[in-house]
């Protein structure tokens, strides 16, 4: 499998725990700049807590992980974000209570309000129209589809150069699903790296450039989207945990 | 000096049980010959305030610390118990002397008085029966304090107790007629044994409070060693857990503010009798916070740490303190230093309680003497004594058949729940037929999980019925659902993660045992009985998952890894002996090999006649084990039907797999 | 006085007594809206404020009621003595949640709760200690200024406290409504996890919080000060459970729902004072807080609390 050579995120034998409980066991992962790579795996695979890895939400026991170079375990989540890395929450987990407009000023909560906030906003609104029309409204009563475009956008405010999404998809309808991965390969052709936790693995597939296998806490695959679809082992256990109908 | 080691040696070749016998009989002794060597009636009298003390500590530790209730108020219990003893043998309260006094009179409850007036009722209640008698009015208080407000949240029970604490020496100030107000009831009667007044000498107290701390401190121990106080556990660590698995949540939450206001009423007695005067400054918040420091002191949870603790501080306030500030004072003298001469730490002893409150937290939560300790990691060797049983049960014959009716276990008919205006189930039905394995898979989010919380009584449905071999669920409390049968295991491990393997297992028994508190305590034979075979039992399940539990029953779930509490989840849920086992993605977090051990597990006892509804995202899992396969999506039923056909459904595939399956299809 | 006088009267006193137990619920809703933690350490902050303020107002030479100031001196002396109360008992609360509730902030169980129901201790007995068990007159410079309404009084203190309170309340909702920092707070109050995500610094968010919560305890002590004319170390118990009780009335970690929990409080311990006897005003203020928590958790304004996940 061909290594990114310019990456942009590196987990180096990252070990987490949780209490006594070994989440992540020496995990390693490479994401190049500009690239979509997906992390796959059934649920208390460990994902999750990858994502809170890279943000600083749960901090590794040991082993390194770099973004664009510079050591970040260590750092606080206000710096990593600050540095250029947003996240896309598992369930959206907007700010219920706030309008959405209130959401996308946290989204840059890390940056000076002077900074381009207006032509972001603008970048937002253009992506998501909806978004827009429903600025004044207050987030918890939005639909599931509005809420992860929102979400996004939100993400989008940071002006990141890496975004982590955790199953963009869950809970949407087809429809918005296929909306929302429109959007996500949009925002990556932009020049933005994104990083997928996905449960529907065909659909991450699809848009991926890369991904990585997560088994109870280990990688134990990786590889191009493309070999990895083509695998038959991958295709019996975690294309979506279903097997396509007479092998397509 | 070889004599030390030596000793120190013999001492450990002592088995534990027979130690901690020597112990306790030294400790005996030591307490019983105190006031013969240390003839001072003050340092008597202190260890009997002590001992009182100890004994609300015992009080306040079953509902804090075994049931996890913060009782910010618990003195108020003293208080009714010292008032009741106070009222019935002073001469506050006199009414008018008629003849259907005569026969209280008879029984030596009530005299006949007259002070020039009209004859008038004198209460002359006996100290021993006064005892008992208080302890049930002071349960009967904390049954009526505690039944409105033990459904609330945790932290506002502590705010609402804080109240009552307040209130009722507020109550004792203000009406005069029976408390005699903030002056206080005099005159309270010391008791008599055999005709014989104890006075005011310290000796017979102290014996006296002796002997209700041993006895406190038996209760205190039958109760957690048992039935009752396995489930007050349960709900401190977990108290969803603990109702799923048959504990009813209000009725033991009342149990414990009634028998810990049981130890205070018994103690209010004690205390009264002992000081002949009740006023309502004894029972304030201060007496609460003291009360609660001991605990946390001493250790929450912990039997003989509550009683270190109680005792802990009392003797610091009666004993070192003063004379901290003597020795200060001395010292003050000696360096001249007007301020040193002047301190005076026994006034600053609330201060110490504070601080005392403040570093236990910050340092040591788990007091002097932690309830529970950590067992050690199983060795290496332990881990590898057999080798690991692959495939299958080990032993099922133990646990025996299941016996079904024909037709239907479950019926979930149109249920509809909704969060706000989010529809999480809509309008969905589904049939479990007795004996059969019903699969319901669906993407994350599409409400699977929602759906076993309408079923085990965890979220209110707004619509539809479940009913569950013939009869309706739906509305009934979770322990009510598993009383009928229905047992379940959680997406996210819920375990109590501070009790053990095999004690995990024995609270699924709960719902299957009948030991109440008067029968913990008195263990007799059928207690015994019962407490053998359910620890049986519990041996039995946990020996089915082979050598991957067995060797590690003592040990606390927290512990455990990820398989390990998955399995120890199926195997608490078979212990509550389940008509039909609701499993929630019981192989997430399972690599390849131990989730086909889990599925021949499964299947293993379907084969006994287990019915069986399961959320499971790997296909592997629910080809092996289905019958039918019922598929949500965006909380509906998208279609149902046996493994093969559901997974040829286009439906289905554009749910799970969407536009990139689909593509590929019609390409 | 005619029953209608009476009524207005204790109106006032009611309103009065209200603006004190909104500053004080305030401080417990910012704090339960975060952290979801009754801080029992709020009820002796509030008694250490208004000591705070006795103290320096003898500073300025202010000791009993005899000294009156008016105009710009009274104006200056207010104004100081506001400031550094609040300042003070503002740091007394970062210090207690920097020092001794953050090291517990992810210990599940009561733990963080009985830390405060230790410094609540501590502080009570460090007052009693060195100030004395005795009430300590409380100096007003304020001149006695009043105008009859009927057979009711309504004195220059009591608009005072009125305008002091209301301009401290708006000051709050603006910055929690208008400033970066005051929306971290809400964002932090809905999902704690989500808002650091975005990159808020909650440890900041959170002391924020113990700041503001505290500074207006102290407020709120310095207003009891002047209300009553005397402080003691004893005053914290009954007026935090009257803030609290405010808290909860109007829906926990809610802010305007504080605010109007703390007026209706006041008026009720003002009216039930009169009617039952102030002896029980505990009693009922207790009953309302029972009532209230079982037959209506959220409050009057709705409950607003972590969503966690």
């Amino acid at each position: 499998m061909s290594e990114p050579t310019d990456p942009i995120l590196e987990f180096q034998a990252v070990n987490t725990y949780y209490g006594d409980l070994h989440v992540l066991k020496n995990v390693c992962y490479t994401i190049g700049r500009g690239e979509i790579v997906s992390l796959l795996g059934g649920n208390a695979s460990g994902k999750s807590t990858t994502m809170k890895t890279i943000m600083g939400v749960v901090r590794p026991a040991s082993g390194r992980v770099l973004f664009d170079g510079a050591e970040i375990q260590d750092m606080p989540t206000s710096e990593r974000v600050r540095r250029g890395i947003a996240p896309v929450l598992e369930a959206r987990r907007l700010f219920p209570r706030m309008t959405v407009y209130e959401n996308l000023e946290m989204g840059a909560y890390t940056r000076p309000k002077g900074a381009g906030f207006a032509q972001d906003l603008e970048r937002v609104y253009t992506l998501f129209p909806r978004v827009q029309e429903r600025r004044g409204q207050i987030a918890g009563t939005l639909s599931g589809g509005e809420q992860q475009m929102v979400a996004i956008g939100r993400a989008l405010m940071a002006r990141p150069r890496l975004i982590c999404m955790d199953e963009p998809s869950m809970g949407l309808s087809p429809l918005y699903v296929e909306q929302v991965f429109d959007i996500i390969r949009h925002i990556n052709a932009q020049g933005t790296t994104i990083f997928m936790v996905e449960q529907n693995a065909s659909m991450a597939l699809s848009i991926a450039h890369r991904a990585y296998v997560l088994q109870t806490g280990q990688v134990v695959l990786s590889g191009t989207a493309k070999d990895l679809r083509e695998n038959p082992a991958i295709r019996e256990a975690y294309l979506g945990e279903l097997q396509v109908p007479g092998a397509a | 000096m070889k004599i030390l080691p030596a000793l120190r040696r013999r001492f450990a070749a002592i088995p534990a049980a027979r130690r901690r016998q020597l112990g306790l009989l030294l400790l005996t002794v030591a307490v019983l010959a105190f006031p013969f060597v240390h003839d001072n009636d003050a340092d008597i009298d202190s260890m009997a305030n002590a001992a009182a003390y100890a004994m609300l500590a015992l009080g306040l530790n079953i509902v804090v610390g075994f049931a996890g209730l913060l009782d910010l108020g618990y003195a108020a219990f003293f208080a009714i118990g010292a008032y009741f003893y106070g009222v019935f043998t002073s001469f506050q309260v006199m009414p008018l002397w008629s003849e259907g006094w005569a026969p209280l009179a008879a029984l030596g409850l009530v005299e006949k008085m007259s002070q020039g007036g009209p004859e008038l009722v004198h209460f002359t209640l006996s100290f021993w029966l006064a005892l008992p008698v208080a302890a049930l009015v002071a349960a009967g208080f904390g049954v009526l304090f505690g039944a409105p407000t033990l459904r609330l949240r945790g932290d506002y029970l502590a705010i609402v107790t804080l109240g009552f604490g307040e209130i009722v020496p507020i109550v004792a100030r203000n009406v005069d007629s029976v408390t005699n107000g903030a002056a206080g009831l005099n005159g309270v009667q010391a008791p008599k044994l055999f005709g014989w007044s104890f006075g005011i000498d310290a000796m017979p107290y102290y014996y006296v409070s002796i002997g209700l701390v041993a006895l406190l401190i038996f209760v205190s121990i039958r109760l957690r060693d048992s039935r009752i106080g396995r489930a007050w556990m349960a709900i401190r660590e977990d108290e969803v857990a603990a109702s799923t698995m048959g504990v009813h949540l209000v009725r033991l939450k009342l149990l414990a503010f009634a028998t810990g206001a049981a130890f205070a009423g018994l103690t209010g007695v004690f205390y009264v009798a002992k000081l002949q005067t009740a006023t309502p400054e004894m029972f304030g918040f201060p007496v609460s916070t003291m009360v609660l420091v001991m605990v946390v002191l001493g250790g929450m949870g912990s039997v003989w740490g509550v009683v270190l603790g109680a005792a802990v501080l009392q003797l610091l306030q009666s004993w070192f303190l003063p004379d901290l500030t003597a020795w200060t004072h001395a010292f003050g003298e000696l360096v001249g230093n007007a301020w040193l001469q002047r301190v005076d730490f026994v006034e600053s002893v609330e201060l110490i309680f504070g601080i005392i409150l403040v570093v236990m937290m910050l340092f040591r939560r788990d007091g002097l003497i932690p309830a529970t300790r950590k067992t050690p990691a199983l060795s290496f060797a332990a881990q590898n004594v057999a080798g690991v049983q692959r495939g299958g049960f080990v032993g099922l014959e133990r646990i025996g058949r299941w016996r079904n009716g024909s037709g239907n276990a479950l019926e979930v008919r149109g249920v509809t729940v909704r969060f706000g205006g989010l529809i999480a189930l809509n309008k969905v039905f589904l049939t479990v037929p007795a004996g059969g394995v019903v699969a319901v898979i669906g993407p994350n989010g599409s409400g699977k999980s929602t759906l076993f919380n309408a079923i085990t009584g965890l979220v209110p449905a707004q619509e539809g019925s479940i009913h569950f071999e013939g009869a309706e669920i739906l509305g009934l409390k979770p322990h009510a659902i598993l009383a009928r049968g229905v047992a379940r295991t959680f997406q996210n491990i819920r375990l109590f993660p501070n009790l053990t393997v095999l004690e995990n297992v024995l609270i699924g028994q709960h719902a299957r045992l009948t030991t109440g508190p008067v029968g913990a305590v008195l263990r007799l034979p059928r207690t015994r009985a019962e407490e053998a075979a359910a620890t049986r039992r519990a041996h039995d399940i946990i020996a089915l998952f082979g050598n991957r539990l067995a060797p590690r029953a003592g040990q606390t779930v927290s512990g455990l890894s990820y398989a390990n509490r998955r399995r120890v989840e199926v195997a608490r849920a078979l212990a509550t002996r389940p008509r039909i086992l609701l499993l929630d993605e019981p192989t997430a977090g399972m690599n390849p090999a131990e989730t086909l051990e889990l599925a021949e597990q499964i299947k293993s006892l379907n084969g006994l006649g287990l019915t069986i509804l399961l959320i499971e995202h790997k296909l592997d899992v629910v080809t092996r084990l289905a019958d039918t396969v019922v598929v949500l999506d965006h909380g509906e039923k998208i279609t149902e039907g046996k493994p093969d056909e559901v997974r040829r459904n286009e439906e289905v595939l554009r749910a799970y797999l969407g536009r990139a399956v689909r593509e590929a299809i019609h390409v | 006085m005619t029953t209608f006088d009476l009524f207005l009267q204790q109106a006032i006193n009611g309103l009065s007594l209200g603006a004190m137990y909104a500053l004080l619920a305030l401080g417990f809703t910012l704090v339960y809206g975060i952290l979801e933690l009754i801080n029992f350490s709020h009820f002796n902050v509030f008694m250490v404020g208004s000591f705070i303020a006795l103290w320096t107002l003898q500073q300025f030479g202010l000791f009993g009621q005899e000294t009156i100031l008016v105009g710009l001196p009274l104006a200056g002396v207010l104004l100081v003595t506001f400031t550094v109360t609040m300042l003070a008992t503002g740091v007394i609360g970062v210090g207690i949640e920097r020092f001794l509730l953050r090291p517990l902030r992810d210990v599940k169980g009561p733990a963080a709760m009985i830390t405060t129901i230790g410094v609540s201790y501590i502080l009570f007995n460090i007052i009693l200690l060195t100030v004395g068990a005795d009430s300590k007159n409380f100096p007003n410079p304020l001149p006695p200024l009043q105008i009859a309404i009927g057979g009711a009084v309504l004195r220059l203190r009591e608009v005072l406290i009125w305008i002091i309170a209301t301009l401290l309340m708006l000051a709050l909702t603006f910055f929690v409504q208008r400033t970066k920092l005051g929306r971290a707070m809400r964002a932090t109050a809905q999902d704690p996890e989500a808002a650091r995500m975005m990159g808020v610094e909650v440890d900041r968010v959170i002391m924020t919080a113990f700041f503001l919560g505290s500074a207006l305890a102290g407020a709120s002590g310095l207003i009891f000060g002047l209300y009553y004319n005397f402080t003691s170390f004893l005053i914290g118990f009954n007026a935090g459970l009257r803030g609290f009780t405010a808290a909860v009335l109007g829906g926990i970690g809610n802010v305007p729902g504080a605010m109007l929990g703390g007026l209706i409080i006041g008026l009720v311990e003002a009216f039930g004072g009169q009617l039952i006897g102030s002896a029980w005003a505990d009693v009922i203020i207790f009953a309302i807080l029972v009532l209230v928590l079982v037959f209506r958790p959220a409050g009057l304004l709705g409950r607003l609390a972590p969503n966690r996940s």
